[in-house]
């Protein structure tokens, strides 16, 4: 974002609708309910057979009817991830009480982050072309192995046609994908854009996920998710979407549309860190936090809550829990919560978590650490209960393996 | 600047490539092309890596893709006079990607082991690089790099949207310094894509031309330093141009095919003259998408005599994928670069392979050979599958133009 938070409400970014097809349930009443009631998703796969795995759970999405959503008709052209970018981008723009038409459709947009696209789809493709050879491949799944597929379908069900762009960088693709939303916002290139993250559980991520030591049970011990617990050993696999609408603080008072926060600021920053391993230092974390807390014009004391990236794995955790540590001095660090024990870990999370953020802000209350009994350091994390709490700013975390971060600043105005 | 293509392994060869109309549209080896309908394709050949990478950094585990884009990235970092990398730029700098395949290449070969075992003892550290923001991530390993990091994934205009994305990241305060630019290694998927597309030309790319039947696939690693002017005016860098704005739209159409109505083109190429302060007037040359399938080239001209008019007539539009191919994820900022040559060299890269004028294709396509030119502005277009364009203005870089404040 733009150097300065402007004090300008046309130079200022809102988050005004909210969808997402998550694991915890599909809109925001159901998601809201289940979330500060401290549920969690997780269970044992359904979708496939985990038989001879080292792992078995999952947060699988169960309860999405397309249809409820997007015509029959064009329900054959979309795959998994497209049908629920779709859903979730139409959910938002219900709840933001906008409806696009043809004067304001150029300037309405989407910026999607993906970290793994449809692997369900490439690998099918894959999986034709290796036995069948290149001439019984369907051209019907070309357009979806594309990673843009998911918002080029959205720009087509909903019909608008500004901005429209994919971010793929592993965990940190929808945190990336709302502070470039944030940015154009501010910039004045769009009025609308539709912002988040989308992912899927498919069998060979999964599979995948196991092959590179990812997944709980990583100790060999019980299969769990317990984000900043002493007794964590590895995510569970998680799968959603979920999707902001920005637009400028103008334009809200204009419509007289009730905003759920305002997003003040960004910070994107990296630590030198081997490819698909997480980051064992302190400085990327620390330095893209200030980068994110002077980018909204606070000061790091501002903050009442983090919403965590921890997902129960044994070193992200510790080093995001020591980061924070670090930033704050001692009993000046402000609330911590990581929702991925009851969401799992989808890698484009970031657009489920903006979703609970945006709740969790309206509402003064922060959801609970689902999976986190005993912390591994003495920080104030939301444990077992929901906590009411007077929050003014809060910091969104986007952290990736392979050393990348996004921070964005929430702000209730 | 770097790059690797289909018609030159650097920049000092790309440059001469393209003024005297090279054709990299070959016979393709890097996989066995029986079974398809097609045969030919822009591939790189005899790239060894090692001799481009020197000893001290760790090629383990990378894919083409990650070896491509890394050895133009050290080309354009030895160009900027970032090579060894400052400490003190470290801090500031980001990677900005436009991915494409990504590790596919070697994902196909791991799929066929997978299979044959049932998935048993396989692998998966084959996979390390399969996902297309490896690039980035190896790149800033590499050179100790904390700034923004970031791979985008839209097809055909990645390259191009990487770029743009990379100027609002220094505009914006993220950075100071971005390496930008775009990758697309070749690989059977891809090929095995845009055949069951049928978008594949029979023999070769021929934009604009009557008889033009289809794109030819290419590969190619695209890498440009942007920085901030006072930063590289400090460090008396050689300054080969500026970006001077950059649009974005969607068609909102079909996935796969361009909307003939040209909407999403039109806006595109006039959201960037927007951006950049610029009007129609005065752009002096258009490096095209132009990717010879008979709906592309016929919408593109459409829409470049619906945003210039009459001056559409008079401004020279040249498709240099007739020489390097198409090559998706890259081709934005493949093309960014041939944008920033012509400017920096004075001359209009030709389309080549154009036999026959056809009715609905109508501009100066620049047919008989390159052109000497002192061009000010290049405005040079990318439209992908999903319906995402992107467009890109470059200026030539002088004093005077320094003093252009957005």
């Amino acid at each position: 974002m733009n150097a300065d938070r402007p004090q300008n409400d046309a130079r200022r970014v809102v988050v005004s609708g909210l969808g997402m097809v998550t694991p915890l349930g599909v809109g925001k009443e159901d998601f809201s309910r289940r979330l500060f009631a401290g549920d969690t998703a997780i269970r044992g796969i359904q979708s496939f057979d985990t038989g001879d795995f080292s792992s078995h759970l999952g947060a699988e999405v169960t309860e999405f009817k397309p249809r409820d959503f997007i015509a029959v008709k064009n329900l054959r052209r979309m795959d998994k991830i497209s049908l629920m970018t779709v859903a979730s981008a139409r959910m938002a723009l219900e709840d933001a009480g906008l409806q696009i038409t043809a004067e304001n459709r150029d300037r309405v947009g989407i910026i999607l982050g993906t970290a793994f696209g449809a692997t369900d789809i490439t690998v099918q493709f894959l999986h034709t072309l290796s036995q069948e050879g290149p001439a019984s491949v369907n051209p019907i799944l070309v357009p979806n192995t594309v990673m843009n597929a998911p918002a080029g379908h959205t720009s087509i069900e909903l019909g608008f046609r500004g901005i429209n762009t994919t971010i793929t960088h592993f965990a940190v693709s929808a945190e990336n994908a709302m502070a470039y939303a944030a940015a154009e916002i501010r910039r004045g290139t769009a009025d609308f854009i539709f912002a988040g993250g989308s992912d899927i559980l498919s069998e060979i991520a999964y599979r995948s996920l196991i092959g590179f030591g990812a997944l709980s049970p990583q100790n060999k011990g019980n299969e769990t998710c317990r984000p900043f617990d002493q007794e964590r050993n590895g995510c569970i696999a998680g799968e959603g979407c979920g999707m902001i609408l920005l637009e400028s603080l103008q334009s809200a008072k204009q419509r007289g549309c009730n905003y759920y926060c305002e997003i003040s600021g960004a910070g994107m920053g990296a630590s030198p860190t081997r490819p698909n391993e997480w980051p064992r230092d302190t400085e990327g974390i620390k330095r893209t936090f200030a980068r994110a807390v002077k980018n909204a014009g606070i000061a790091i004391n501002d903050l009442q809550a983090i919403y965590a990236g921890a997902n129960g794995d044994k070193i992200l955790d510790a080093v995001e829990a020591e980061a924070y540590a670090e930033i704050f001095d001692a009993g000046k660090c402000p609330f911590i919560t990581s929702i991925k024990g009851a969401t799992g870990e989808s890698f484009s999370s970031g657009g489920i978590r903006a979703c609970a953020a945006a709740l969790s802000m309206a509402n003064q209350i922060l959801p609970p650490t689902a999976g986190l009994a005993n912390p591994l350091r003495a920080l104030d994390f939301v444990i077992q209960e929901k906590k009411e709490a007077d929050i003014h700013h809060a910091a969104l975390a986007g952290i990736s393996f392979g050393g990348t971060y996004c921070y964005l600043i929430f702000s209730k105005s | 600047m770097g790059t690797l293509n289909a018609i030159a392994h650097n920049i000092p060869d790309f440059s001469p490539a393209l003024k005297n109309g090279h054709c990299g549209i070959r016979e393709i080896d890097i996989f066995d092309t029986s079974g398809f309908s097609a045969r030919t394709g822009g591939q790189i050949k005899n790239f060894v890596a090692r001799n481009y990478i020197p000893q001290n950094f760790s090629m383990k585990r990378m894919s083409r893709a990650d070896l491509l884009s890394f050895a133009a990235t050290l080309e354009a970092l030895h160009d900027a006079g970032l090579y060894p990398f400052p400490e003190e730029l470290q801090k500031g700098t980001g990677v900005s990607i436009g991915g494409g395949a990504g590790g596919l290449l070697e994902a196909e070969s791991f799929y066929g082991d997978f299979l044959k075992n049932n998935g048993r003892r396989a692998r998966f550290s084959r996979l390390a690089s399969l996902f297309c923001a490896s690039s980035a991530d190896r790149i800033a390993s590499a050179f100790d790099l904390a700034g923004p990091k970031a791979t985008f994934m839209t097809a055909c205009s990645g390259g191009a949207t990487a770029i743009g994305y990379a100027r609002d990241l220094i505009a914006g305060g993220q950075a100071s310094v971005v390496i930008a630019g775009g990758v697309e290694p070749m690989c059977r998927l891809t090929y095995a894509a845009f055949n069951a597309l049928k978008s594949v030309a029979a023999d070769t790319c021929r934009p604009f031309d009557k008889n033009r039947d289809g794109l030819s696939l290419g590969e190619a690693a695209a890498i440009v330093i942007l920085e901030e002017l006072d930063s590289a005016l400090a460090r008396g860098a050689r300054i080969h141009g500026e970006i001077l704005g950059y649009g974005i739209t969607c068609d909102s159409y079909h996935m796969t095919a361009p909307d003939e109505q040209a909407s999403g083109a039109v806006r595109s190429m006039e959201a960037a003259l927007r951006d950049s302060g610029l009007s129609p007037d005065d752009i002096d040359y258009i490096n095209a998408h132009g990717t010879a399938t008979p709906v592309n080239d016929a919408m593109e001209t459409k829409a470049i005599k619906n945003v210039f008019g009459k001056r559409a007539y008079t401004i020279p539009v040249s498709s240099t994928k007739s020489m390097h191919a198409h090559t998706l994820g890259a081709a934005g900022a493949l093309e960014a670069i041939v944008s920033i040559l012509a400017l920096r060299n004075g001359f209009v890269p030709p389309t080549i392979n154009h036999q026959e004028r056809d009715p609905q294709c109508d501009l100066d396509y620049v047919t008989s050979g390159a052109r000497s030119a002192n061009l000010k502005t290049a405005l040079s277009n990318s439209f992908a599958f999903g319906g995402n364009n992107t467009t890109l203005i470059f200026g030539k870089y002088t004093e005077r133009s320094a003093c252009h404040e957005r």
